[in-house]
């Protein structure tokens, strides 16, 4: 019966990690991250490493965060740490689908076609701003 | 027996050989102002022979009043009966290549873009994003994920790791850049961003939309309703 059960757990846990990781994989495809990213460095040939890099995240943040280590480094190492996972989310804000297709209707209503760039800084400092204040001010409350 | 009927089939041939070809190709888009006329130089690229060219190119082919608004469609069609009717008598045969009409705007005056609208828009804008990112953390747990990510690193316990939190915001800003491809004015690199794309991609569908349901000729109904 214990030998059963053991399977059991593997089996569920297995199916599990399969649909999540295939989920994972997916919702990145959709937003189209890596192909923009590809795009902007001119390197299209390199796009096999940059899918390995993605596993191997998804396997160190799921290592990170069933095994929970303690490193005991420098708190320096937070700040690229940081900077990095910010340009991530913030690509994948930029990236909803949601929000390109707003941004040519509103400009279209508004008439104001060549000041677009304008309206786009507002989302991006907006983001900035509101992420900045969640952390210094907000979380206090 | 057998030539003679061989020389009256190469004359009619060289018969056939006189008709001349006029090609057409339609813009896609044009803009014009009210009470203009249309000719046929400003809806489309021509090629023809140098004795009907200029007089095609002054063809006049629609005259915009009051009452259109502001988008009228001009059919191939309606074209192809024009260059006809024009040049009746000489054998002439019209060929369209591309787009099977054009969409004409009519552009009463620039647009003014009203100053107080658009900073509206701006403030709107800004606040939209601050709520929708707060919001977002908060649906995915950013805070907790950020306390444990400091602890993994150094050891610690603290309730604001504010070490790791403003390079992420700043970062988060980085990353919408990079993929907008726009820093204000400026462009990091040569290639269309997504969003100009996008912007391309809708005014695309917009002309598709106004291009079938304006123009009268594209669709037929039954008359019984």
């Amino acid at each position: 019966m214990m030998t059963i059960n053991v399977v059991l757990v593997m089996i569920i846990g297995f199916a599990g990690g399969l649909a999540v990781g295939s989920g994972f994989v997916a919702f990145l495809a959709v937003l189209g991250i890596i192909p923009r990213l590809t795009q902007l460095t001119k390197t299209m040939k390199m796009i096999h490493h940059y899918e390995a890099a993605v596993v191997m995240g998804a396997l160190a943040g799921a290592l990170a965060t069933l095994w929970d280590p303690v490193l005991q480094l420098t708190p320096l190492l937070l700040i690229p740490l940081g900077l990095a996972s910010g340009i991530f989310i913030g690509m994948l804000a930029a990236a909803l689908t949601e929000v390109l297709n707003v941004f040519p209707i509103l400009a279209k209503r508004i008439g104001v076609d060549g000041k677009i760039a304008i309206l786009l800084m507002a989302f991006v400092f907006g983001k900035v701003f509101g992420s900045l204040f969640q952390w210094i001010y907000f979380v206090n409350k | 027996m057998r030539t003679k009927f061989d020389k009256k089939e190469i004359t009619l041939w060289e018969v056939s050989v006189l008709e001349k070809t006029v090609y057409i190709r339609l813009r896609h888009r044009l803009q014009i102002r009210p009470n203009e006329k249309i000719l046929l130089k400003d809806i489309a690229q021509v090629i023809a022979d140098d004795d009907i060219y200029e007089k095609l190119c002054a063809l006049p082919l629609y005259k915009v009043t009051e009452h259109d608004r502001n988008i009228v469609i001009i059919d191939v069609m309606k074209v192809i009966r024009a260059i006809t009717q024009i040049f009746s008598n000489s054998n002439l045969e019209v060929q369209s290549i591309g787009p099977a009409q054009s969409i004409v705007e009519v552009v009463t005056k620039k647009q003014k873009v009203s100053f107080p609208l658009f900073l509206l828009v701006w403030l709107l804008l800004f606040i939209g994003a601050a709520l929708a990112i707060m919001n977002f953390h908060e649906d995915v747990s950013m805070q907790a994920v950020q306390l444990r990510i400091y602890t993994l690193i150094t050891g610690e316990v603290d309730r604001k790791p504010l070490i790791f939190q403003i390079p992420y915001s700043i970062g988060l800003g980085l990353g919408m850049i990079i993929f907008f491809n726009h820093v204000f004015k400026k462009r990091l690199n040569e290639e269309p961003s997504p969003l100009e794309v996008e912007m391309f991609n809708y005014q695309l569908d917009l002309d598709n939309y106004v291009a079938l349901k304006e123009n009268k000729e594209s669709m037929k109904y039954l008359d019984d309703h």
